[in-house]
Parts: structure tokens; C-alpha cells; sequence
């Protein structure tokens, strides 16, 4: 059923699209790997522990701040440049890691909390991530943001995606940046996979499930929370790191709440616990969001850019909703491993 | 081998325990009854860390363990079980026990990310183990059905081998016959009998009267957050403090 | 900082009305509503519907003009909006899910669901341009040790007596008592013969005319926008959790201070030039509290983790 959805929506994106359907759906493709991999890491947050992680954006963005700045860069338009810096993949592990040490930082404090006491301090905390990152402009590069990076990963591009790209006329940067997203995607379900079915999977789904008992028997409940804030958390940065990448600059407007309730409606479409739920959940999501775009310029012709994108949002929301209503396992959740009934304790 | 000494623990204005010395014997089976809302639970809470009390002090095996983190008393081999019954719902009977049965090295994010082949070994000894406990306990034939399947008496079962697979030296079992039809807790209580015999020391809170008396070496009955009698079961049978405690709060 | 205590007080009878608003809800359902800031911003954007004179620039929904009726007509109007939205919400939304068991959790992220849902729909009726009331400029005058202008202060006044009102009414109305009762034991309330399906439904109505109310103020003190709501929000919840969560006089308390805090907080030393960062220092606050001393001022030590 979920590969005749995810198939149907590809189809669909080529007969609403006469024009160029292909550079669509390669467009579209990217950002839906970029988000099912951010999907994936709030995934082993919510889905494989249980914790209501409602501040993912700021995750993805220490990622990408972190990596953005080590690697040659500037600052906005009048901001600093630095000529020099890391290459790509040292900026990048150490941006994932910055981005797991900023999952311990915020845990250790908020991981004993009840999980709706969670849930706000992880949007407090991504609020206040967002609030900093707008101040830091000289760092972060104000309005312009951070530009003039992106060399540092496409001299790294392979030149048989250069030609496929001139072939079909498609933007062989961000064409980069998508495949190197869906291949992280495979590393890291492969990766997963093995951690779900291992004892420390199987430790975590009993913290989910009653963190009491597991501290009566012996096993220490907070740090197991932990290392699973830090696992999502790195894997969360990553997909910020590419999402920046996709975009060919850092805004301060990019890692903002929206980001988070995007990757929230896709991880529930896709099925909570399920692996590779986010993967089906992000490409239809991504088919739905982009057609109604198109659906929502014909109906209102009056309104601005600023409300179509609203229109977006109201389906993000009546998604989010109605799934949870009448269909919280989502595509590929297992009926059995329900999260969401589970009563917070 | 377990020693308490001036706990006290009041929630808003009541009094909950309020307890001077109290000291449990390696290898004794020992009942806690009492009256509903005599404290028995938050007795067990305290000593097992779930709780803070206003003062007071546990010793385990000589040692301090006033205030610890509950996983650290449990690896320290006193292990406690739950009124209602805490089984993970959602994981399998085998996966309950096994969970149990691996210990923190097992459990590590580096050797299951590595899948080391020492890891594999070892999960095939928690396996083992596991199997021979739920044959004992009878639930073996249920290892691959999901934990929420299990009937209400199958289920303080799952807790009760959950809790023995790493030979506690310990046991606090909450209420462990609550629930269960007759025919069970007969099971049940034999079970305890044997991990009695085996050198378990065993402190079992239960409102089971008639179970309590059959098995218990000592008995031990509170009131109000207090110890009103302490000795072997037929000579707290017929205390009088005991009756009085138990009639005039209406109880059993 | 006197003159940013002023504002505080402003800011923080917002925050008051709408953490008390919250805290009701909270109390008597468990539910954290993050919807809410949506019926906040409901009870002002009907009020500018309404309120607005006909030839106004901006039409609603691109196609509609304001209604044009008089002023405080128009805000008892938009209050009864929110309170009948509010109670419907209860009846076609949580009532059902509350019977079939559902969580918790999946009622939050329902709400989260509920609040993208409706404040983008705002965004399309309303614009997302800042508007205000139709309402003439005032001067600032002194009062006692502040400088506001008179409606600000009338509005400053209003939420105290509201929150008086409110205070009286939970404790000496039958309908009061009946919302502590089920707030501090459903199981015991439904046993001493009192409904608690009616007396959700009812505070549910009266929580969203709260927070209409508290809307409504915001638009006077500052402006309409679509996303009003969600921009205090945050610092709701964290007013509702430095007075003590489940109690309304912690939440009254606790609005007040915040909003005195995130003002005066514009005066330090180290907020110079960041002054866009003053709501982090409430937040801050807010997660302080949630580690260190989770009960709040006013709350009781109810298990947080």
C-alpha cells in the first residue's frame, strides 16, 4: 500500500507538471531525502524512546552552523569572509558531533522531565536558539545570512552526475547534495536497524515503555534517554548541514519552528517506530506540499507569497491532525507499537 | 542484612512511615500486612529509592544506600517488583526477560552498533537463562507473544522472572498475589517458597491473609506508617493490636 | 526601568489572563493546549473583523470588508466567538478523543496540529499584515509611578478585576468548586455526583473567553497580527510554570512576573543591542524553574519527571 502511495505521488508529480517534471521531482526528491533523514533522527527520539522532542530544528541547525563556519565562508554580504578552513567532511563530522554534545547539553537537564514538561522546554530551547542566532549577526551573517560556501562540497562532485545533470537540465549542485542525502540515508538505516534489534534497542523500547521497572531492574533509565537525545540529535545536524548546502546559503529564518512541525507531520505520516517510514512519509509529504502549492495559486490569485506558503501550513496542520486522530500509525507503524496511545506517565 | 533506622516520610500533613529500627535477616521470608493506607508501599519505595524520605537511613549489606538511585540498589541486588504490574506492554515475554537479563555492558551502544561477537554469545546465555525461568514459571509457551497479551496472573509472572534473572540477593515483591485467581496464586506462592529455599531473602508486602500466614518465617504489621507488631505469624495472629488495627479500619 | 516596568505590567496582564486561561484548561483537563494561542489570537482578529470601518484598506479573505459596528460591541462579540469555538472544540474534538482513550501525547500533538492548522488560516482571512484597532492615539500620562496611556491603564485595571472575578469565582461558586473538585481528582468528582463532561465543556468555554480576552488586550497594547499567539506562547507557558502549574493564582502571579521580567530585562547591561532577545530570558527562567524548583512558586509538588 505504502509503494502504491509513493509511486502513485511520483506519478502525479509528472502529469500535474508538463513543463520540466523531471527537474520537479529531482527537486523534490532532494529535500525529501534531506527531510527523511531529519525525520529518521526525530525518529529514534519519539518513535524508539519516547521522548517529545518539539525542538528538532535547533538540532539541525547547530549542525549546520557549526560545519558552515569552520568551512571557508562569509558572513552576509558585508560580513566577514574567511578565506581558509576545514574541507567538507572533517567540518562535517565535527558539526554532527556538535550537534550530539548540543543534545547532551540541552538533555541533561531535561530528560528527567514528564514528557509534556519536555516538549516545552524543547521548544523554549529551540526558541532561544533561534533568538541567539538572529542577534549573532556578525556571525551569522544577518539578513543575507551565510554565504558563499558551498564550493567546499561540490568540488567534490562526480562527474557523471554533472553529465546526467546537463542531459536533463537539472541543477547538478543540488542534485550533489540530494544523492549524498539519501546515501547518508542508507548508512544510517543500515546503522539503525542494527541499534533497534541489538540489546540497546531493546533497552530503550523498555524505557519507553516503563521507565520505572527499568530502573528496578537495575539499569540506569536517564543515561539510556540520553544517548538516544545525542544519537538523534548528530543525525539531525546532518540533515541540517545538507539542507544548507541545498540551499547555497544559511538564513537565520531557516531553522525555525515550522522546520520542526514539517519533520514532526512527515515522521507520522511515515509511521512512528517504523524505520523506514520517514523515507515514504518524506517523498509524499513533499508531493503533497508542493502540488497544493500549485492547487492554492489557482485558487487564490489574490494573495501573496507570504499566504500561499500559509496554505502549506494549514495542510501541514490538518495532516498532523487527522493522522493523529484516525491513523496514528501512519503508513508503515506497527498497529502493536502504538506509541501514541500510551498515556504520558 | 537490610537495616533501616528512623525513616520518616509525610506527604502535605500525614504521615506516611515513621519507623525506628527495623532490621531484616539474610535469607528470611518476611510479610508486611496492614491496613490500606498503612504505608507498606512507601515503605518499599523508600528503601528501594523511589522515594526521598524527610530522614532516616537504609543500609544494605552494611552499606549506605540512604536516598541512592533506584537502578544503583537494584544492581546492588535488591530488586523490587510494582503493585500493578509494570511488564513492557509492547515487547515480547522473551524480550522482557532478556532485557532483564542483559546487564549494562551488554546493553552498550558501541557493541550493538559493533554487533561484537562476544555480545551474540552473550545473548544467547541471557536466552537460555530466560527460557529456563519462564519453563519454571510456566510462561514459556507465551515468549513470542507481546507482554499486554498476557492474563493479569501471566503478567506478575513476567515481573516476578523478570526480576529473578539475575539472582538478586533481595526480593521486594509488592502485592505479588493482587488479582490473581486462587488456582495461580497457589502457583505463585510455591514459586516464592522456592527462591525462598534457594537463599533468596524475600520481603513480600500482601493483603492475602491466608497466604501470608501459610509461607511467612515473620510477619511484620503497620499501621499508620507504624510498626505495631513483629514476630513469627501465629504470635502477630493473635495480637491484639493487630486485630484492633485491622477491624477498626474496617479492613479484611 | 521604571518606564519598562510599566510595560511589564502591560506585557505581564497578557500573559496573566492567558496563563490563568491555560492553567484552567490544564487543571481540569491535563491537556496542554498549544492551540491556544490561537483562540488568543481568534479574540482579536474577530474583534478587527468586526470592529473595523467598512472602507478599511485590508479585506478579509481578500474579499470581505470589516463590519464596521461599534467598538466595545464588537469585543463582547469576538469573546463569545471564542468561548463557542472553544466549546466546540470540546465537543467535536476532545470529548471524542477523551472517550476513546486516546493519550496524552497524541492529544498534544493534535493541538500542535490544531494551532499550524488555524493560525495560517488566520493568515489567509486576516493577512499577514500587522493591523490595529480602530482606536485614536493617546498620549502617555503618569499613573503612579508609570507613564501608559489611559486606555493601556483601563486595560491593566480590567485584567486585575477579571482576575479578582476569577479568583472569587473558584472559590465560592458551586461551578467554581466543581472545577477544583475535578481538577484535583476526576475519579472522586464523577463519585460525588458532579459531571465532569459539563464541567469541561464549561471550562473550556470560559478558558477560551479568557484567552480571547487576553487576545483582545494584546491588540490594544500592541497590534493584530496572524501569528499573535504563537508569539507569546512561550512565554505563557513559562508564566504558567513560574507561578506553579494547576494552581490560577500561580498562574495570575507567575504571567505578571514574566512580563515584568522580559521588560526589565531590556534594561540590563548585557541585553544592550539585543534587545529582540528579551524573550529568551524569560524562557531561560522558564527552564531554570523546570529543573530546579519544577512545583513553581504557588504549585505543589506534583511528579514532573
Amino acid at each position: 500500500m505504502t509503494i502504491f502511495l509513493t509511486t502513485g505521488s511520483i506519478y502525479l508529480v509528472f502529469i500535474l507538471n508538463e513543463e520540466g517534471p523531471l527537474r520537479i521531482l529531482f527537486n523534490l526528491l532532494t529535500f525529501a531525502g534531506i527531510y527523511g533523514l531529519a525525520a529518521i533522527g526525530l525518529n529514534v527520539h519519539f518513535g524508539l524512546t519516547g521522548l517529545l522532542n518539539f525542538g528538532h530544528a535547533s538540532f539541525m541547525g547547530v549542525g549546520a552552523y557549526v560545519t558552515l563556519l569552520l568551512i571557508p565562508h562569509a558572513a552576509g554580504r558585508e560580513g566577514e569572509i574567511t578565506d581558509t578552513g576545514l574541507t567538507f567532511f572533517p567540518a562535517l563530522v565535527i558539526g554532527i558531533i556538535a550537534a550530539a554534545l548540543f543534545g547532551l547539553l540541552l538533555g541533561l537537564p531535561a530528560i528527567r522531565l514528564r514528557g509534556d514538561y519536555l516538549a516545552i522546554v524543547t521548544i523554549a530551547a529551540a526558541e532561544i536558539f533561534r533568538l541567539l542566532v538572529r542577534d549573532l549577526e556578525s556571525v551569522t551573517g544577518g539578513v543575507y545570512g551565510i554565504i558563499n560556501f558551498s564550493e567546499s562540497l561540490q568540488i567534490y562532485k562526480p562527474e557523471f552526475l554533472i553529465n546526467f545533470s546537463e542531459r536533463f537540465e537539472l541543477n547538478s549542485s543540488q542534485m550533489w547534495v540530494g544523492l549524498l542525502s539519501w546515501i547518508s540515508i542508507f548508512i544510517v538505516l543500515i546503522l539503525l536497524r542494527r541499534l533497534t534489534n541489538s540489546p540497546w534497542g531493546r533497552a530503550l523500547r523498555a524505557v519507553r515503555e516503563d521507565e520505572d521497572a527499568v530502573r528496578a531492574l537495575g539499569k540506569n533509565a536517564i543515561w539510556l534517554k540520553l544517548q538516544s537525545f545525542m544519537l538523534g540529535a548528530g543525525i539531525a545536524g546532518l540533515a541540517g548541514v545538507f539542507l544548507a548546502f541545498n540551499y547555497g546559503s544559511l538564513q537565520t529564518t531557516t531553522f525555525v519552528p515550522l522546520l520542526t512541525f514539517y519533520v514532526w507531520a512527515i515522521m507520522i505520516l511515515g509511521g512512528v517506530g517504523s524505520l523506514t517510514g520517514p523515507i515514504f512519509g518524506s517523498i509524499i509529504f513533499w508531493v503533497i506540499i508542493s502540488e497544493t502549492d500549485r492547487l492554492a495559486q489557482l485558487i487564490f490569485e489574490n494573495a501573496n507569497g507570504q499566504q500561499l506558503a500559509g496554505v502549506r501550513f494549514i495542510l501541514v496542520g490538518l495532516l498532523i491532525m487527522l493522522l493523529m486522530i484516525f491513523r496514528p500509525s501512519g503508513l508503515l507503524g506497527k498497529k502493536e507499537e502504538l506509541l501514541l496511545d500510551v498515556k504520558s506517565s | 542484612m537490610l537495616k533501616v533506622h528512623n525513616l520518616r516520610k509525610r506527604f502535605g500533613g500525614v504521615k506516611a512511615v515513621d519507623i525506628d529500627n527495623i532490621t531484616f535477616e539474610q535469607n528470611q521470608l518476611t510479610s508486611i500486612i496492614g491496613p490500606n493506607g498503612a504505608g507498606k508501599t512507601t515503605f518499599f519505595d523508600l528503601i528501594s529509592g523511589f522515594t526521598e524520605g524527610d530522614e532516616g537511613k537504609v543500609f544494605l549489606n552494611e552499606k549506605n544506600i540512604t536516598n541512592s538511585q533506584p537502578f544503583s540498589i537494584a544492581r546492588q541486588g535488591m530488586v523490587r517488583t510494582f503493585q500493578l504490574t509494570k511488564v513492557f506492554d509492547r515487547m515480547t515475554v522473551i524480550e522482557n526477560m532478556m532485557f532483564s537479563g542483559s546487564n549494562t555492558k551488554n546493553d552498550s551502544l558501541f557493541r550493538s552498533l559493533m554487533k561484537l561477537s562476544t555480545q551474540k554469545n552473550n545473548e544467547n546465555l541471557i536466552r537460555e537463562k530466560a527460557f529456563e525461568i519462564m519453563k519454571d514459571l510456566n510462561i514459556d509457551h507465551m515468549a513470542d507473544s507481546y507482554a499486554r497479551e498476557l492474563s493479569g496472573g501471566q503478567k506478575k509472572l513476567l515481573e516476578l522472572g523478570r526480576s529473578i534473572i539475575n539472582d538478586p540477593k533481595i526480593l521486594l515483591l509488592d502485592e505479588p498475589l493482587a488479582g490473581v485467581n486462587p488456582k495461580l496464586a497457589e502457583e505463585i506462592l510455591s514459586i516464592i517458597q522456592k527462591l525462598s529455599d534457594q537463599g533468596i531473602t524475600i520481603i513480600m508486602v500482601e493483603h492475602n491473609i491466608e497466604a501470608v500466614m501459610k509461607i511467612s518465617e515473620r510477619v511484620v504489621v503497620l499501621a499508620e506508617g507504624s510498626v505495631i507488631a513483629d514476630g513469627n505469624p501465629e504470635k502477630v495472629r493473635k495480637d491484639p493490636k493487630v486485630i484492633e488495627a485491622y477491624l477498626g479500619s474496617g479492613n479484611e | 526601568m521604571i518606564e519598562q516596568f510599566g510595560n511589564g505590567l502591560l506585557l505581564g496582564i497578557i500573559i496573566s489572563v492567558a496563563s490563568v486561561a491555560l492553567s484552567l484548561l490544564y487543571g481540569v483537563t491535563r491537556i496542554v493546549n498549544f492551540a491556544h494561542g490561537e483562540i488568543i489570537a481568534l479574540g482579536a482578529i474577530m474583534t478587527l473583523f468586526f470592529s473595523n470601518p467598512i472602507d478599511s484598506k485590508i479585506l478579509f479573505l481578500d474579499r470581505f470588508a470589516p463590519l464596521g459596528i461599534n467598538f466595545s460591541i464588537s469585543i463582547v462579540i469576538a469573546i463569545l466567538i471564542c468561548g463557542i469555538f472553544g466549546g466546540l472544540l470540546e465537543i467535536f474534538l476532545f470529548r471524542p478523543l477523551r472517550k476513546s482513550e486516546v493519550g496524552n501525547i497524541a492529544v498534544l500533538v493534535v493541538t500542535i496540529g490544531l494551532s499550524i492548522f488555524f493560525r495560517h488560516l488566520y493568515l489567509l482571512f486576516a493577512t499577514g499584515r500587522v493591523q490595529n484597532f480602530p482606536l485614536e492615539l493617546e498620549r502617555r500620562q503618569t499613573y503612579l509611578f508609570f507613564d501608559m496611556t489611559p486606555r493601556n491603564f483601563q486595560v491593566l485595571i480590567a485584567g486585575l478585576i477579571v482576575m479578582i472575578f476569577i479568583g472569587l469565582f473558584l472559590s465560592y461558586t458551586k461551578i467554581g468548586k466543581a472545577m477544583r473538585a475535578v481538577r484535583d481528582s476526576n475519579e472522586l468528582a464523577n463519585v460525588s455526583g458532579i459531571n465532569s463532561d459539563n464541567i469541561i465543556l464549561f471550562t473550556w468555554i470560559a478558558s477560551s473567553m479568557l484567552a480571547g480576552l487576553a487576545g483582545i488586550f494584546q491588540a490594544i497594547i500592541n497590534d493584530v497580527r496572524y501569528n499573535m499567539g504563537f508569539l507569546i506562547l512561550l512565554l505563557i507557558f513559562a508564566g504558567t510554570v513560574l507561578g506553579g502549574i494547576g494552581t490560577s493564582f500561580g498562574a495570575m502571579v507567575g504571567g505578571l512576573l514574566i512580563g515584568i521580567f522580559v521588560q526589565v530585562s531590556v534594561a540590563l547591561p548585557f541585553m544592550e543591542g539585543h534587545t529582540e532577545a528579551k524573550n529568551a530570558v524569560a524562557l531561560a527562567i522558564m527552564i531554570l524553574i523546570l529543573l530546579f524548583r519544577p512545583q513553581g512558586i504557588f504549585g505543589q509538588k506534583e511528579r514532573i519527571s
